[in-house]
């Protein structure tokens, strides 16, 4: 409760303090004269019923001072009921300063301990905060470092073949003319999908990894993304199964087909075979699964705990001479999370098999989300 | 003799516009430059050109303005240039008057393919009478629609839908297009009913749906059907 009001402005937090206060011992004292108005011998309980008010005070306000305050206040009330109705209250007038000191206490007492319980959720909420910050972060340095390393390869490519062309074009034949040509094309178009990958980038939103998403038809989605696959790479073989039924899934289908290319194209260019590729959709109740089955090498054993962190990649990467998964994997990881779904690589036995979900209702992650968002606006 | 295809091109990049200069004239076309919004506007009313490549983003004005201006006077095709990721700014030109778009980057071999399906449907004064690609046929006369020979039965908006595509084959369609088109102005702007029949279609025409042969999905834009191979 106190952490509620704590939300608000000073202004509007002394306002709501006040307004309780008055309404609660104005409740005590209509009770209490209630009370003695029914029973009068019987009035051993009052000072009971403002004990109550005033825990639900200090519990509730600001600040110690409407506590103390409303505990005076209790005892001039008791007191004029006391004299008011003479009746045999347990306090004779040599105890009130007892019962101040006492109602006292018990305002301050409990003033004290909510206000370090509300301090205490607030320095969670801090720490939280802070770890997820640094959680972000991390991912966008593990990013960074993976685009500056994957950017610089292709670039050394399509800077050295020209540069060799442009020094030596009187020397060379046709033939090697053309493969330094054929180099540039291919390390540019390349950069093309890295570039793509970034640009999909930006439409998670920064702050909160929100995404606007629609309702958009997986095998729409799953069709364009066959579609561009085949522009870019003629010869390949993709066999796609999804289901009879028509599944309608919120998503953002931009960045949905982004993770199915790059998915595709990791099989393609790194399975080390002909072998046709599988695309699989299936249908579940609550969400629905995408799975990558490349029939090849697998994954190196070393690199599935670092799929999708980006870190530890590099080493292993230029090594083989392979030009980035690292960078198309992260990016799909970012925005699956983006959609509150799964991303999972493993190998099936006859080679590497990667496998999303999305949920078919948004999960209730996000709906946590975006409350503590608009809260906190 | 026959006269070249005169193609205006409105880019501010000078590398695009000499890539495109080069490989278009390389296949017979006649091209012009123009590197501003207001340069592409005189030319287009000077020059009279078969074919407008428009880029969207221009130094002095906004590609769409350029696209509505040409459009109070002349229905010439327009192709419009733009980046991937947006779609919205695609549809919006789309919906104002363009006839296609190509997608930055794109090759030499996709944009020539767009420029004469543009032109191509520039030519057609009468309808089709059928529609011929791959093993599908549709008779616009006597409403029927057959695969591999065999006679196809779809329902009254399914039919429509696909006569729609047919009609405009090649080109793209946006969803507020079709939507106006088949359902009207007044339906809401909800296309989920679209992407149903679209469903329904793909189910009976297509072998498998997530891999189609005759009607494409641009994603956040529309459909697209596969050209006719009649005209």
């Amino acid at each position: 409760m106190r952490k509620r009001i704590q939300v608000l402005p000073k202004f509007q937090q002394h306002l709501y303090s006040l307004v309780l206060s008055v309404l609660c011992m104005a409740a005590a004292a209509g009770i209490s004269s209630a009370y003695i108005c029914a029973s009068p011998g019987n009035s051993a309980n009052v000072p009971l019923i403002f004990a109550f008010f005033l825990a639900l005070i200090s519990c509730c306000t600001t600040g110690y001072v409407y506590g103390v305050l409303c505990s005076l206040f209790s005892v001039l009330w008791l007191y004029i009921i006391d004299t008011r109705h003479s009746c045999h209250l347990d306090l004779s007038p040599a105890g009130y300063p007892v019962t101040i000191l006492c109602m006292t206490a018990i305002t301050l007492l409990l003033g004290s301990l909510t206000s370090s319980l509300a301090k205490q959720s607030a320095s969670l909420a801090e720490r939280e905060r802070l770890l997820a910050e640094a959680e972000k972060e991390k991912i966008r340095a593990n990013l960074l470092r993976a685009i500056s390393h994957d950017l610089r390869t292709p670039l050394t490519g399509i800077i050295g073949n020209s540069q060799a062309y442009m020094d030596h074009h009187a020397d060379l034949t046709e033939e090697e003319k053309l493969a330094l040509m054929t180099n540039i094309f291919e390390d540019s178009s390349w950069l093309v999908n890295m570039v793509e990958n970034l640009l999909s980038i930006t439409r998670i939103r920064n702050d909160d990894m929100a995404i606007s998403t629609s309702e958009e038809s997986v095998e729409e989605v799953i069709g364009e993304s066959l579609q561009r696959m085949q522009k870019r790479h003629p010869s390949c073989r993709i066999r796609a199964r999804i289901p009879e039924e028509l599944i309608m899934l919120p998503m953002d289908a931009i960045l949905i087909e982004q993770v199915t290319i790059n998915l595709l194209e990791n099989a393609l260019s790194h399975s080390g075979t002909d072998e046709p590729v599988e695309l699989i959709v299936e249908n579940h109740p609550e969400w629905v699964s995408f799975t990558v089955r490349d029939y090849g090498s697998g994954l190196p054993d070393s690199l599935l705990d670092h799929l999708f962190d980006g870190t530890d990649y590099s080493a292993s990467h230029t090594a083989d001479g392979q030009k980035g998964i690292g960078i198309g994997l992260v990016i799909c990881k970012t925005i699956i999370d983006a959609h509150q779904g799964t991303l999972a690589g493993r190998n099936h036995g006859h080679g590497a098999e990667f496998t999303f979900t999305l949920p078919k209702k948004k999960g209730t992650y996000e709906n946590k989300n975006t409350c503590s968002v608009s809260g906190r606006r | 003799m026959k006269t070249k295809i005169h193609v205006l091109l409105v880019e501010d990049d000078k590398s695009i516009c000499s890539f495109i200069t080069t490989s278009l004239s390389e296949n017979g076309y006649r091209i012009t430059c123009a590197l501003t919004g207001k340069e592409g506007l005189s030319l287009a009313a000077s020059l009279c050109p078969d074919v407008i490549l428009l880029d969207l983003g221009l130094p002095d004005m906004d590609g769409c303005q350029v696209l509505m201006q040409v459009r109070t006077w002349s229905r010439m095709p327009v192709i419009v240039i733009s980046a991937r990721t947006k779609e919205q700014e695609k549809v919006h030109a789309l919906d104002l008057g363009a006839d296609d778009y190509v997608t930055k980057p794109f090759g030499t071999s996709e944009l020539m393919a767009r420029i004469r399906t543009s032109l191509r449907h520039s030519h057609i004064n009468s309808p089709e009478r059928i529609y011929k690609a791959l093993d599908l046929e549709i008779n616009f006369e006597k409403r029927l629609i057959f695969l591999r020979g065999e006679e196809i039965h779809l329902t009254q908006i399914e039919y429509q839908l696909l006569t729609l595509l047919a009609e405009y084959s090649g080109k793209v369609l946006t969803y507020r297009f079709i939507m106006n088109a088949i359902w009207g102005p007044y339906m809401d702007s909800n296309n989920q009913i679209l992407r149903v029949n679209m469903a329904n279609i793909r189910r009976k025409i297509e072998e498998n749906p997530a891999q189609p042969q005759y009607v494409f999905t641009e994603i956040g834009i529309g459909y697209r059907m596969l050209e006719n191979e009649n005209i």
